[in-house]
């Protein structure tokens, strides 16, 4: 399949789903095309919208590399929301309990912290899949909701900040628990991080005899099952990858875009991070380019809200018919047309 | 080849970000940098472009509540002369907030009204790079410069609504459906006691928190588990009136909340505390227009109509409305403060002295339940 | 807990299970047939708007019931376009129309808001209603809840015993081998889906007509991530689903009551009960041996080979 051909059916879908939302716009009486431009120099036409959109997809990444590991192995592991939690939290925990700390030893004290706690998290409903033969998707669903109440309860509770006037939040980390921003940026060095993890991913991944049993295995576990691979140990060492990455991705926005920890981190990027894992085919570098694209579609919406003043839904209907067509269109890549006849 | 191509364009891309950040690293300023702007807003009201207004919401406005009630205020700003408004919903505190709110700022909106309390840092940061604009942030305490806070004091009206429920009750229990354990709702369950207490001393108010503030399956659901257990009077700190419903099909009374929801429960609505923001945001807009606005920290409340009580239900007999009415009277001319002592917390220890009032501070942040609440505040 | 509040709380769990029993029983019709379609939440929007929009316009609950549960089926439709005619990846798409349901109910109910319908309330079956302890707890409940009563048994019935269920659950099996026998796989898949979708969206409908009058949006509140997660609590079986629905709706009810009664827990503790507890029961009963059953052919694509 020649790469013109794929580009050229991708626009075609991607333009199709602009074309319907330039109709649901017309019909609201708003400039159609302009609401089209519009939305692309909100996510793009400027440096500090490109700026905000890498802000916006560094968690995204995150996440949608921690499931995909966890997909190639066939693993269901919706939970990343709930392990995004938990890295928050230990993120969190270290700050708070070890405030006179200098940067190069609090930073990457929280990293660890947060590394550890999602990977913790991540790796119940593993130990349960293989124990107790409970299945993974249900597991990690819940544990979402109960890591998020967790959250509810330290910020509400023991971890309140007695000086936010009894408000649920912890107090503001010291200075030395905040990752960076670059000059006058809203960009952190949590960037850098994203690259080295992502490398790290794929070469794990294309290099690694663990990589390559990995992916052998998620073709076909009965299989794998008779060649002697590691199955079960594979299963912990996903999920832990999976955990701990999400739980990067708590641990920078905690640090570096609130500062502290409050309810209100939790915006669904877990969710968001399955769409772009499979959506890129569960390919690290994909996965970087569509978490930009939707983070960018997300901060483009924004910009359609202010200047044409159409409602938020309005984003997410576009978002979900840009990425239905997209996938229909993936029909046309693997098919050829006349696929029929036969 | 098509991998290839790909890998080019990721790793220029980080390549990219990489130079960028090592760039601007260099030149890492001291004092927020502070970006142009176009002019202030007095010049261009003179020059006969429109003022624009900005509002940042929490939930979608179809949340039938709080940011519902907002954006009825921006429609009475909207109607104003020589003012446009626009607003963006369904912003997430923290990070995104920022996003949306400095977008504002670089556009040139002349005022950015922010309602929940979250916006409060994300708008302090971006208040600094921006100094001609104005910023408007409800339900929190900082300020600065170029940025206000503003709020409403919702529990003048919710001690009126209490005073209601406290004389219609028979079993002497009441039941508050209530979103989350934050200061501004705990405050309107205190005051809301006081009031019922204060015409029925032995009054009980049941608390259920439902963690949400638009699930009206959950929030009826809460109100008939308030019902089960004896209540008769709910009330609600929920943005949809589902509660309401629950108390009318169970043939009891109840208080609304946000707007008058008497159109849920014709039978059942006693009275609600509601917001009125229209009037409070015409009047910050105006005073930008004429130049004389300078940051404060505003808690307006009955005087000024920012809260108010939707009319009574027929219910309702004449002597209480007429009590009620004169406490309103009393309250709105300042004469009488809700939170006066002596006031006790849930295990009887004195928080507020017998004849002092509570400092707004404290009332602020408010943690703990007067006595007669019987809930936790965690 | 005295006999008479025991009594109102498991009233409630009825209640508070069925929205949830609906949309769970629709996605387990959705994935027999081998597709998986994570839009449930999305559906249960549109469900509970159009069929709120429906009664406010024509006054006819059971007619807007009806409508309710075609949007859903209209929104599952787009699902079928996307996994059976256009081969899209099932978990995108459902995804996607999740975003897409919840979008769409949020930009048409806005001018909703406020209003308020007549829909259903409770009317106590004759006789069933007097039984001491059951009649309560179930014979006095709102038609709908009736309804959930009937199409259980009957799902169980269809799937075992008849000809049409048994392809429907062959296609998600082992489709090569209902092809090679005659069946339609594709034409089942479509019913499955679209089956499937009508019945979550009555599930919403639930929601705006009979457990609450009113319409607000993100109405469906989560309620369909936790169907999707019944389907596997369920093993995929009608009745199970009864069981997994009551118990998380028993244990939310419950946990309010806990709270109204006067606790010191504090509520996030309580809030995690149902979640925890589903976790409990799937571990300890797939322990048990009895080994999940997901349909083998479940989130595999047919090509179009007919």
């Amino acid at each position: 399949m020649p790469l013109w051909h794929s580009c050229l059916v991708l626009s075609g879908a991607v333009l199709l789903s602009l074309g319907i939302s330039a109709a649901m716009l017309a019909f609201q009486d708003k400039p159609a095309l302009e609401g089209i431009v519009r939305l692309f120099l909100g996510a793009f036409g400027s440096i500090w919208a490109l700026e905000d959109c890498l802000v916006k997809a560094i968690p995204l990444f995150l996440c949608s590399l921690g499931v995909a590991v966890a997909f190639r192995l066939q693993i269901w592991n919706i939970g990343a929301e709930g392990q995004f939690a938990l890295g928050a939290i230990g993120a969190s925990w270290f700050a708070l309990t070890f405030k006179g700390l200098g940067p190069l030893v609090m930073l990457p004290g929280m990293l660890g912290m947060a590394l550890f706690a999602g990977g913790l998290w991540a790796c119940i409903p593993a130990v349960l899949k293989l124990r107790m033969k409970a299945n993974e998707i249900i597991v990690t669903l819940m544990m979402n909701y109960i890591a998020i109440l967790f959250l509810d309860y330290l910020v509400y509770g023991p971890w309140k900040d007695q000086e936010s006037y009894g408000f649920p939040m912890t107090p503001v980390f010291s200075p030395a628990a905040v990752v960076a921003t670059t000059g006058s940026t809203r960009l952190n060095w949590g960037t850098l991080l994203c690259f080295l993890f992502g490398v790290l991913i794929w070469i794990f991944l294309r290099y690694s005899r663990l990589g390559f049993e990995l992916m052998a295995s998620g073709e076909n576990v009965r299989c794998a099952r008779y060649a002697r691979l590691p199955y079960e140990r594979l299963v912990i060492l996903v999920m832990v990858i999976s955990g701990a990455l999400a739980g990067c991705a708590g641990f920078l926005e905690a640090s570096a875009n609130l500062n502290r920890l409050q309810p209100s981190i939790m915006v669904g990027y877990g969710y968001t991070a399955i769409v772009v894992a499979w959506l890129a085919r569960l390919n690290p570098l994909y996965i970087g380019l569509a978490s930009f694209l939707l983070a960018g579609l997300r901060v483009g919406v924004e910009n359609l809200q202010l200047d044409l003043q159409v409602p938020a839904a309005f984003g997410s209907i576009m978002e979900g018919l840009i990425l239905l067509t997209v996938l229909a269109a993936g029909f046309f890549n693997q098919y050829r047309l006349g696929v029929h006849k036969k | 080849m098509k991998k290839g191509l790909i890998i080019l364009a990721v790793g220029v891309l980080l390549l990219f970000i990489i130079v960028w950040n090592i760039f601007l690293v260099e030149k890492k300023p001291v004092a927020p940098v502070q970006e142009k702007q176009p002019e202030r807003a007095q010049v261009k009201t003179e020059d006969g472009k429109a003022l624009k207004v900005g509002f940042v919401y929490v939930s979608p406005v179809g949340d039938a509540g709080w940011s519902y009630a907002h954006n009825q205020g921006r429609l009475a700003v909207e109607a104003m002369e020589g003012v446009t408004t626009s607003f963006v919903e369904s912003v997430k505190e923290g990070p995104d907030s920022e996003r949306v709110i400095q977008n504002m700022a670089r556009k040139g909106f002349d005022v950015i009204f922010a309602t929940s309390f979250g916006y409060m840092d994300p708008m302090l940061n971006v208040a600094k790079k921006f100094p001609k604009t104005i910023f408007m942030h409800c339900s929190g305490y900082k300020t600065a410069e170029n940025m206000g806070n503003y709020f409403g004091r919702m529990y003048q009206a919710r001690y009126l609504s209490g005073m209601v429920a406290g004389a219609m009750t028979k079993n002497n229990t009441l039941g508050y459906v209530a979103a989350f354990p934050i200061p501004e709702v705990i405050r309107g369950i205190n005051a809301f006691t006081l009031g019922s207490q204060s015409l029925n001393p032995a009054v009980e108010v049941r608390v259920v928190w439902t963690k949400t503030w638009y699930d009206p399956a959950t929030e009826k659901e809460a109100a008939k588990s308030l019902l089960d257990i004896g209540a008769d009077v709910i009330a609600q700190h929920q943005d949809s009136p589902g509660p309401q419903e629950a108390a009318q099909e169970k043939g009891v009374y109840s208080v609304g909340y946000n707007s008058d929801m008497s159109a849920f429960a014709p039978k059942a609505h006693l009275t609600a505390p509601i917001w009125n923001w229209g009037s409070y945001y015409v009047d910050i807009v105006n005073q930008v227009k004429n130049g004389t606005w300078k940051s404060m920290a505003a808690w307006p409340g009955m005087d000024q109509g920012i809260v108010a009580l939707a009319p009574f239900g027929a219910m309702v007999p004449a002597d209480i409305q007429k009590k009620v009415l004169a406490m309103k009277t009393d309250l709105t001319a300042g004469k009488v403060k809700v939170f006066t002592g002596p006031i006790h917390d849930q295990a009887g220890n004195v928080k507020i002295a017998a004849n002092a009032s509570a400092a707004d501070k404290e009332l602020l942040g408010t943690t703990w339940f007067v006595k007669g609440v019987i809930g936790t505040t965690e | 807990m005295s006999a008479e509040i025991i009594i109102l709380l498991l009233a409630a769990t009825v209640q508070s299970g069925t929205p949830i029993l609906y949309a769970t029983l629709g996605e387990i019709v959705t994935e027999k047939v081998g597709i998986l379609n994570l839009g449930v939440e999305g559906m249960m929007m549109v469900g509970a708007l159009a069929g709120f929009i429906a009664a406010l316009y024509t006054g006819q609950a059971t007619l807007a019931f009806l409508v309710g549960g075609l949007a859903g089926g209209l929104l599952a439709a787009l699902h079928g376009l996307v996994c059976i005619g256009f081969q899209g990846n099932q978990v995108v798409s459902g995804l996607a129309l999740t975003i897409l349901g919840t979008g769409l109910a949020d930009y048409l109910g806005t001018p909703f808001v406020g209003q308020k319908v007549t829909g259903f309330s409770a009317v106590p079956l004759p006789l069933l209603a007097d039984i001491p302890g059951l009649g309560p707890v179930f014979f006095n409940q709102d038609p709908l809840v009736y309804g959930s009563y009937l199409i259980v048994p009957l799902l169980w019935l269809f799937f075992r015993n008849t000809k049409w269920g048994l392809r429907l659950r062959s296609v998600g099996e082992y489709p090569e081998a209902a092809l090679a026998a005659g069946v339609s796989v594709h034409l089942y898949r479509w019913a499955g889906v679209i089956g499937g979708g009508f019945l979550v969206g009555l599930g919403g409908a639930y929601l705006s007509l009979a457990y609450t009058h009113l319409w607000t949006s993100g109405m469906s509140a989560g309620r369909g991530w936790i169907a999707v997660a019944l389907v596997i609590f369920a093993f995929w079986r009608p009745e199970r689903a009864l069981i997994g629905a009551y118990l998380f709706g028993g244990i939310m009810a419950f946990q309010l009551r806990l709270q109204a009664m006067g606790t010191h827990i504090p509520s996030s503790l309580l809030l995690m009960l149902p979640y925890g507890l589903t976790v409990l029961v799937l571990v300890l009963s797939s322990r048990k041996g009895t080994r999940a059953q997901s349909p083998a052919a479940l989130g595999i694509n047919i090509e179009p080979a007919e």
